[in-house]
């Protein structure tokens, strides 16, 4: 298994879902909650199953253009590979 | 400082239409007439969430029993609380879950036997499996995760691939292989379920196999047979640390099977808040921390993980809740675990006539 594809559109997995408050935000599903803060909870907003993971890439380097690009991309796409294997993301 | 808990388990009803000889539920049940109304179960939602709560776990018995379980679905979800329902399927009918899921239900864990109907129904004592199936194919009408549960032992472990692929079929989002856990209704039967040890350790080959194969697809959990294990499971993450139950009439408990042991005694919703009863009650602050621990565990590097294991079955087997639990290797009482699997018959027998005792369950 790897991480999504260019034309593939990450999304939440059925059953799980964005909770908690506004200042601590996690994901529930249904063994537990992931705490998402930072460029994790940026990447899974952007998820919205309608962005392509290219598109995902593209305004994710756009919003953090001091880091490098390639690196970028290659967290976001682990982050995803690892919560679709949870079953937490869809893509 | 004490953290909040994670997550209630709302026993809801011990009324179960089915008489599963692995139950892990307790030997005395709660009867229908002691059951929290509705009123009560709306509070003590509100009260969790306000207490920290995230998931609600709406059990049983077989929590469709309750007529009022959508009622309940919709307060735990307006609570903010994310609902799962742990169930056999039976009582539910297409409707009926198009309405729960209406009402918010997150989740749903659906419960199977086996993978063959007549071997299903007999470890059941209850023609159900048709009708499993037949739920399964509802549920994924909708949008909410699915998992799909089969709890294994010495009869079913020797199909267990076939089983793995019947469930597959279902096409869940998880797969949960829980073996047989002997503190409740099972202890009875355990000579009947207990696996040989061939058996446990082909299905740790099959099991991770299972989920290399469907890595990205269906997610696989798995409950070890701790009778086989080096060391013990951390059963409920820890007394009184992230998990609370109510039980059926009401009475909040550490796990469910802590009635158990002599001179707890367990607060109830209807006098309490659950504020109090985590903070306060006697039967939460009982083992929870390390102060209770006796040696082996006071020492050991495993105590922030497994927290000495689980106490219910320190009782039921040693008669001492406060020893370590004997499915540890380490534990001065462990004789007592290679006893039983000495035991255990080498002849596995799988679907040949067994005694064994169907569950009994309230009316
Ligand atoms: S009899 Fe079966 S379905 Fe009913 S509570 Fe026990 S294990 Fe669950
Ligand atoms: S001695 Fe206690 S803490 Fe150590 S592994 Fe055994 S049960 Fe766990």
């Amino acid at each position: 298994m790897a991480g999504p594809q260019d034309s593939s559109k990450p999304k939440l997995a059925a059953g799980c879902r964005w909770g908690g408050t506004e200042a601590a935000r996690v994901v529930l599903f249904p063994e537990g909650a992931i705490r998402m803060q930072g460029t994790g909870q940026r990447v899974l907003e952007l998820c919205d199953g309608e962005r392509t993971f290219a598109e995902v890439v593209a305004q994710l380097q756009q919003e953090y253009s001091s880091a490098d690009a390639t690196v970028i991309r290659a967290d976001a796409s682990r982050f995803l590979e690892q919560l679709q294997e949870k079953r937490i993301v869809d893509f | 400082m004490l953290s909040n808990p994670l997550a209630l388990i709302a026993e809801i009803t011990h009324r179960c239409p089915l008489h599963c000889v692995y139950c892990s539920n307790p030997l005395e049940l709660a009867s229908a007439k002691s059951e929290l109304s509705t009123h009560d179960w709306l509070r003590v939602f509100a009260e969790a969430a306000t207490l920290g709560v995230l998931h609600v776990h709406l059990t049983g018995g077989e929590p469709l029993a309750r007529t009022d379980l959508t009622d309940l679905t919709a307060a735990a979800h307006g609570a903010g609380l994310y609902t799962n329902l742990i169930t056999s399927g039976i009582g539910l009918s297409r409707e009926r879950l198009e309405r729960l899921v209406d009402a918010g239900l997150d989740h749903i864990q659906l419960s199977f036997q086996d993978s063959g109907e007549m071997h299903a129904n007999w470890i059941a004592g209850t023609k159900s499996h048709a009708h499993k199936v037949e739920v399964a194919s509802w549920i994924k009408e909708h949008r909410i995760a699915f998992t799909a549960n089969l709890v294994v032992h010495r009869q079913n472990l020797d199909h267990l691939e076939e089983m793995i692929c019947f469930l597959e079929g279902l096409q869940p989002d998880r797969i949960e292989i829980a073996h047989t856990q002997y503190y409740g209704w099972a202890l009875k039967n355990r000579a009947a379920l207990m696996p040989i040890r061939p058996q446990v350790h082909n299905a740790v080959r099959i099991v991770s196999s299972a989920a290399a194969r469907l890595k990205g697809k269906i997610r696989i959990d798995s409950v070890i047979a701790d009778y086989y294990a080096r060391f013990p499971k951390a059963c409920m993450g820890g007394w009184g640390r992230q998990l609370m139950l109510i039980d059926p009439a009401g009475r909040a408990l550490p796990c469910h099977a802590a009635g158990v042991i002599p001179g707890l005694s367990f607060d109830n919703v209807r006098e309490r808040s659950l504020e109090w009863i985590w903070r306060e009650s006697d039967a939460f602050q009982k083992f929870r921390g390390e102060s209770w621990m006796p040696e082996p565990c006071r020492s050991c590097d495993r105590r922030t993980e497994d927290f000495g294991g689980c106490r219910c079955q320190a009782f039921l087997l040693t008669a001492d809740a406060t020893t370590t639990d004997p499915a540890c290797s380490l534990a001065p009482a462990h004789p007592v675990i290679d006893k039983a699997l000495r035991e255990v018959p080498i002849e596995t027998a799988s679907g040949s006539p067994t005694e064994w005792v169907y569950r009994a369950n309230p009316k």
